[in-house]
């Protein structure tokens, strides 16, 4: 059984020009998270992901629809039942939402005063978590003497101190610089796989998604347009949101501007080969244009990889007899997708 | 000079009356304000405890009592005053009157250095289990401390303000002093040792209050 599920879920405000009209902030999402894995959940801000991690912990009360959290109905438990399943859902935020007046070590004992552990209990288990993260020095320390990345350690740490099985990260790395967001990414991912806690990571960065996502689901206006492993959702995009995406990291095939530009460069006729990871032999789209005699040349695309599985597009120009570049096309197309740019 | 030193023992006690004045109007205005700025803030619509009649209700008072003059309301309160105090007259009926008016005051002070708060931080600590009182006591005031304690010098200066006047009405201290033996005896050095006295008291308070903040903010 799903670790977190969620069915026909709804979230409506009431608009703020007009109380009489409810806005929909999630729009019948339903979603399935497996327990150990790192879910992605993607969109740009306001397509309602913030508000969706936040009705798992039950921060903001869901319309309609059921949100199951380890077997239990999280939409109609009291405040208290509510505090219990806390105790069990971390969370970290994109301004880090430390507490200013408590030092590095009171933040992280934070949790552990709530949930009534005892104090030597509670020193054991901070510096525990403090060497955890690689902050052991800075337990002294206040929130406005850390860096950006320190401060998401510190914020990791205290969303770990009461041993949560799950972790909610709300773009946890959206303020950091790319070399911090390496670093509290490697460090989430260390978190899921050396204490198996499953990771609901919300974000609007595909390279987030991509370096430690295993599945995902992209969200548009308060409803999940697709989801899956990350692999098939974006080596296959269906919507043209999970496409702008996916061309932030890869570029796909040329179009409007691009492909003008293209055209005034590169004699001949282009084609983007799609690459896939293993069965895509792009030797075998090569001879085959080589055999076929026609020349041609690379002059747009790229290849990534996502979770060690290769894919891209590679575009092509290529310039020859019509009747060889149909053949070869023919041909191409029985070992991967190939289209002419038009 | 010579007067100066004559009244100094006077001007000794009414600069303990008006310590005492000032003291204790700001325990328990401050005490008090602090709760009804507490409540207006955590009554707030979108707050921890969002209650729109409490809230509006506190609201309505708070605006109504808070920008009356102080020498109307000193008076206005007089009856009130008596039942309370049993005189309307001295020093602690002075402290009573100035208590209520700190405590409008105060409340409004408390409640805008709360709202500094950073919802993102209350935000955090409910996610962690914390009930709303816990939030309230643990995070909230602890967050805003620094900035509480800079509010609460700046209320404690117009307190030593309010206690002049209240003086003059109907109890003992500084402002006592220096109208009766400086400005209606036409005696100059004595209202300016009167002067000195209250600059030298602000100037304390005021170090100290900038010093415990500091303090508390670490900077």
């Amino acid at each position: 059984m799903a670790l977190v599920s969620l069915t026909d879920v709804t979230k409506t405000y009431p608009d703020p020009s007009n109380r009489k009209k409810q806005i929909a902030a999630i729009d019948g999402v339903s979603l399935d998270i497996q327990a150990g894995e790192i879910y992605g959940i993607i969109g740009y801000s306001g397509a309602g992901k913030s508000t969706l991690v936040r009705l798992i912990n039950a921060l903001e009360s869901a319309t309609s629809g059921s949100i199951l959290v380890d077997g239990a109905e999280v939409t109609t438990m009291r405040e208290g039942q509510l505090r219990k399943l806390r105790l069990g859902v971390g969370m970290i935020f994109q301004q880090f939402n430390l507490f200013n007046s408590k030092s590095v070590r009171a933040n992280i004992a934070y949790p552990l005063k709530v949930a009534g552990v005892p104090r030597a209990e509670r020193i054991r288990r901070v510096n525990e978590l403090l060497a955890f993260v690689g902050l052991t020095e800075k337990a002294r320390s206040f929130p406005d003497q850390l860096s950006g990345g320190q401060k998401q350690r510190v914020g990791i740490a205290r969303a770990l101190a009461t041993s949560p099985r799950i972790l909610l990260a709300d773009e946890a790395t959206s303020a950091l610089d790319p070399e911090t967001t390496h670093e509290v990414l490697g460090l989430l991912k260390k978190v899921n796989q050396e204490l198996g806690i499953t990771i609901i990571v919300i974000t609007h960065e595909m390279d987030v998604i991509q370096q430690i996502a295993t599945r995902v689901a992209v969200m548009e206006n308060g409803r999940v347009i697709e989801d899956g492993e990350v692999y098939s959702v974006f080596s296959n995009p269906q919507h043209a949101a999970t496409r702008r995406f996916v061309s932030t990291v890869v570029r796909g095939i040329p179009a409007g501007d691009e492909l003008a530009v293209l055209r005034q460069r590169h004699p001949g006729r282009i084609f983007t080969v799609s690459i896939l990871d293993g069965d895509t032999g792009q030797s075998r789209v090569f001879e085959i244009l080589t055999r076929a005699g026609l020349s041609f040349e690379l002059i747009y695309g790229g290849i990534n990889d996502i979770q060690g599985r290769t894919f891209g597009h590679l575009t092509i120009a290529v310039t020859g007899a019509d009747a060889a570049i149909e053949s070869a096309f023919a041909e191409i197309s029985a070992l991967t997708e190939i289209v002419e740019a038009r | 000079m010579d007067d100066v030193i004559k009244y100094l023992p006077n001007l000794l006690t009414a600069t303990w009356e008006t310590l005492y004045i000032v003291s204790f109007a700001l325990l328990i205005g401050g005490f008090f304000g602090l709760i009804l700025g507490l409540v207006l803030y955590v009554t707030r619509p979108g707050n921890i405890l969002e209650n729109r009649v409490i809230f509006a209700i506190l609201n309505i008072i708070v605006n109504i009592f808070r920008p009356i003059p102080f020498l109307i309301f000193l008076v206005a309160l007089q009856p009130l005053t008596r039942i309370v105090i049993g005189t309307g007259n001295g020093n602690t009926a002075m402290v009573f009157t100035m208590s209520m008016a700190a405590m409008f005051g105060i409340s409004r002070i408390v409640e805008q250095n709360l709202l500094t708060v950073s919802p993102g931080v209350i935000e955090a600590a409910r996610s962690v289990g914390a009930s709303r009182l816990r939030v309230i006591f643990t995070v909230i005031l602890s967050e805003a401390l620094g900035p509480l304690i800079l509010g609460y010098t700046f209320v404690l200066v117009a307190i030593v303000d309010m206690s002049a006047l209240a003086g003059t009405i109907a109890g003992g201290g500084l402002g006592t002093f220096a109208l009766e033996y400086g400005y209606r005896a036409f005696n100059d050095p004595v209202t300016i040792a009167a002067l000195v006295a209250v600059i030298i008291l602000v100037q304390i308070i005021q170090f100290l209050g900038n010093w415990l903040a500091r303090k508390v903010l670490r900077r």
